[in-house]
């Protein structure tokens, strides 16, 4: 071997060793960063996956990886509590309901994000501009303070959804007038003009038995007028009646008045049982499934999607289906308003209601290269262009320079009620007992629903329990 | 010639070592050393530690035992030392894991833990809030133990006769019966929730075409259970029938010849030739089916969720344990519930043991 092959040779060598250290550098700088992610699985959800898969590219050169775990609504949250409190550590990122903030960050399983908001200006601006209501609820821990822990995910309101084709009908117009002496809503503002008794009125009115005339044709199948949720399930019938108690002036457990607050004595008031007695009413207009104490808001979906009830008072993340006429019969004949709302004494309506939707929560054993990332994400998420899209894809946004753009109504029928009901949200407790005063709220109502107990002594039963178990762990003195 | 006769030696027989001595196989030892390790540890080391050292003692004091047993040629003991392992990691260790923690206040979302003693037994029997839900679930459970049991029997009982004959199509249509016995339980509780809707369900659109009128199965208590112990029969009727069909056909077709020789009753034939070779398969199933029904949780779930007052104590369970994470409080209530299990198996054991005397 001569002297200049060897030298070419060693330069060769340096050379492939020189190209692998720049290429080994280039390595290192772009990790591949994977957050794993809990999220219930239905259409904000698979949007969300969507768009990130088709658009997302992280400004930090990584490439990021959302591994997302699509888990059905009824075991969502059994899955989610065996996860963290079994130690597994699977996940960065969960969609959490909001009510779990409590149970959850006492736990030692959600992370404070009030650092990650500090650090980056232009991010907090973009969060301090979520609707205040959304925000409380979604995010702060205890409930409306400055400790924040979640991020809007989806953000969701209970909305009325009606067949137009059925409550627009001339004759079924005319006999309405006649019988209530008054007009049967038909258009958009007709319906956030609607009242409780409005709505039972729509319900007497359209109970139909099968062969018996509806819009100008005999009924295929019985028919019904209205339809809400009240089932055992979960929290399907307490997100209702919540409604119902704060529009008539009564109120929860607040637990914002902790320790003082009081559970006897404001969950039973006279104004609750009120409330609780005229939602009870409103059952016997509505499909048969609801007095078996199964209405749940996927029954609720189901029915209204076939065609069997006039109006359904249910969640805007379900609203999709109802207008894709691969899984809806009435696909193209919807109108959508706010939910009836109740007069209050100086004529105003007052129309209170119990707020649904997600934030996304990261957890603690979330590494820094992931919260990173996960920052990156949710400001990208939050950004004014993909909120716009997602809310043109079926979704929602709380961002209030987004949801107030003129064209944000033009999405989707539903988005005229979603400004002005955002204003009216409230959210349930979100102390670390949140399952067990469910749990135990949801029986009573149960045997309310079943026609067991009246709704006096249910609410004196829930009082009682909740009075005991808030004093136990010291949220009532 | 003559031929010395083979005489077989005699082991010399090992001796156990002394308590202190220093040995592999000295059990006695490594038992002494793992509870004075164990409790020194767990008196003065934190949970997360001393869980550790607890489990290296008994690997500890196990692996003597496997020396020992070496050493002293207990080979049958040592080729069920593997099946042993896995009933203690798998049974044995949770159920004592899961009686220590009824005795600690301990929920699974929150990393503190306080001896209580026998408050949360107290509590599930006696408390006015926690106690009163308890006692409906059994009660209820103990409703659907009934029902559903004595259900299985009688209609496992009479298809297990119906299949003992020969007919035309047997063999399709007792793979048509056992069906139900194969399909998940999520499958036939969705299938039932179909079945029963008041709006969809083909129940109520046959009753509704009869009467006339709006018929809802689920709407009350009676309809309710009717319909989950109607569900649970659907799918465990084959079962009971499986197994009584396997007493029948091992009737030897001798003793029916002889009975029609001696012109005996249908009825004196069933009870003098047919149940005593079925008896002991039918208490099989009772036990089985018993048993299970008082685990009945699955199918309540997805038919009422626990509504119309039809929740089980099973259920009642993981909406406590798993649901709102107390987990001591639900220890204790499996307790209570293994204990009844414990006692019924028991007394089922009894009687069939005394029966089987004064047979």
């Amino acid at each position: 071997m001569t002297a200049t092959t060897k030298i070419k040779g060693v330069m060769a060598a340096a050379g492939f060793a020189a190209s692998l250290m720049v290429g080994g550098a280039t390595i290192s700088y772009a990790d591949e960063v994977t957050l794993t992610m809990a999220v219930p699985d239905w259409p904000p959800t698979r949007i969300m996956k969507k768009f990130f898969d088709e658009q997302y590219k992280p400004k930090s050169g990584n490439t990021v990886k959302l591994d997302v775990d699509f888990i059905p609504w009824p075991d969502f949250y059994t899955r989610v509590n065996a996860s963290l409190t079994s130690g597994e550590q699977k996940y960065n990122f969960i969609v959490s309901d909001s009510q779990w903030l409590g149970a959850f960050v006492e736990g030692g399983y959600f992370r404070k994000i009030n650092d990650l908001l500090d650090a980056d200006p232009e991010f907090k601006k973009t969060f301090m501009e979520i609707h205040p209501n959304p925000l409380n609820a979604y995010a702060t821990y205890p409930h409306k303070s400055e400790n924040y822990y979640g991020f809007p995910q989806f953000p969701d309101v209970l909305v009325n959804f009606a067949r137009k084709d059925i409550i627009c009908h001339e004759e079924e117009q005319k006999n309405f007038q006649a019988k209530y002496n008054k007009k049967l809503p038909c258009t958009g503002e007709e319906l956030d003009a609607m009242t409780w008794d409005d709505f039972r009125n729509v319900g007497e009115f359209f109970r139909r038995k099968k062969g018996e005339m509806l819009a100008g044709k005999p009924a295929e199948d019985d028919f019904y007028g209205i339809a809400f949720q009240a089932g055992k399930a979960y929290d399907f019938s307490s997100m209702q009646i919540n409604g119902f108690i704060w529009q008539m002036g009564g109120n929860i457990w607040d637990e914002t008045q902790a320790p003082s607050g009081q559970a006897e004595g404001v969950v039973n008031s006279p104004e609750a049982v009120k409330a609780l007695e005229t939602y009870l009413s409103l059952i016997e207009y509505m499909p048969p499934v609801a007095k078996t104490g199964t209405m749940d808001i996927f029954k609720e979906d189901e029915l209204f999607r076939e065609g069997k009830v006039a109006m359904a008072v249910n969640w805007i993340g379900l609203g999709e289906a109802s207008l894709d006429p691969k899984t809806s019969k009435v696909s193209d004949k919807l109108v959508f308003g706010m939910m009836p709302g109740t007069k209050g004494p100086d004529g105003k309506m007052v129309r209170w209601s119990n707020i649904g939707g997600q934030p996304f929560v990261l957890t603690t054993w979330t590494t820094d290269a992931q919260i990173k990332e996960a920052v990156e994400f949710v400001k990208w998420w939050l950004s004014s262009d993909i909120q716009h899209q997602f809310a043109a894809a079926g979704g929602q946004s709380a961002v209030k320079s987004v949801y107030s753009d003129p064209k944000y109504v033009t999405y989707r029928p539903w988005n005229r009620a979603w400004a002005p009901s955002l204003d009216w949200q409230k959210d349930v407790w979100h102390v670390p007992q949140f399952f067990e005063l469910l749990t135990q709220q949801q029986d009573q109502f149960d045997l309310a629903i079943t026609g067991k107990q009246d709704a006096k002594t249910t609410l004196d039963n829930i009082a009682k329990f909740q009075q005991n178990l808030l004093t136990e762990v010291g949220l009532i003195q | 010639m003559s031929v010395t006769p083979v005489t077989s030696v005699p082991r010399t027989a090992r001796t156990s070592p002394a308590l202190l001595e220093v040995s592999a196989d000295n059990w006695r030892l490594a038992i002494l050393v793992g509870v004075v390790v164990s409790a020194l540890g767990v008196a003065a080391l934190p949970a997360s530690v001393s869980f550790w050292i607890v489990g290296a003692m008994a690997a500890m004091v196990a692996a003597a035992f496997v020396v020992n047993a070496y050493r002293r040629r207990y080979y049958g003991g040592l080729l069920v030392t593997p099946a042993i392992a896995v009933l203690f990691v798998m049974n044995i260790f949770p159920l004592l894991w899961s009686l220590g923690l009824s005795f600690f206040a301990y929920q699974s979302n929150q990393q503190s833990i306080r001896f209580v003693g026998l408050y949360n037994y107290i509590k599930v029997l006696t408390n006015d809030i926690a106690a009163p839900d308890n006692w409906n679930a059994l009660i209820n459970t103990a409703m659907f133990v009934v029902l559903t049991v004595s259900t299985q029997m009688i209609v496992g009982f009479l298809l297990a006769m119906l299949f003992a004959k020969q007919f035309p199509l047997r063999k399709y249509l007792l793979i048509l019966v056992l069906t139900p016995m194969m399909l998940s339980v999520v499958a036939s509780g969705v299938f039932f929730t179909y079945y029963y809707d008041p709006t969809f369900g083909i129940l109520s659109y046959v009753m509704n075409s009869i009467t006339d009128g709006q018929f809802i199965l689920m709407d009350s208590k009676a309809g309710a259970v009717a319909g989950i112990v109607f569900a649970d029969a659907w799918m465990w009727s084959p079962f009971v029938m499986l197994l009584v069909l396997a007493g029948l056909v091992s009737v030897p077709k001798y003793l029916y010849e002889a009975a029609a020789i001696d012109r005996v009753s249908a009825w004196r034939r069933f009870w003098s030739i047919t149940f005593p070779y079925i008896r002991g398969l039918l208490m099989l199933a009772l036990l089985f089916r018993t048993i299970e029904a008082f685990k009945l949780a699955d199918l309540v779930i997805l038919l009422t969720k626990g509504g119309n007052d039809t929740m089980t104590i099973s259920y009642h369970l993981i909406r406590i344990a798993n649901e709102q994470n107390k987990t001591s409080e639900g220890a204790a209530i499996s307790y209570v519930m293994l204990f009844m299990v414990i006692v019924l198996t028991n007394l089922y054991l009894y009687l069939a043991k005394r029966r089987n005397r004064e047979a």
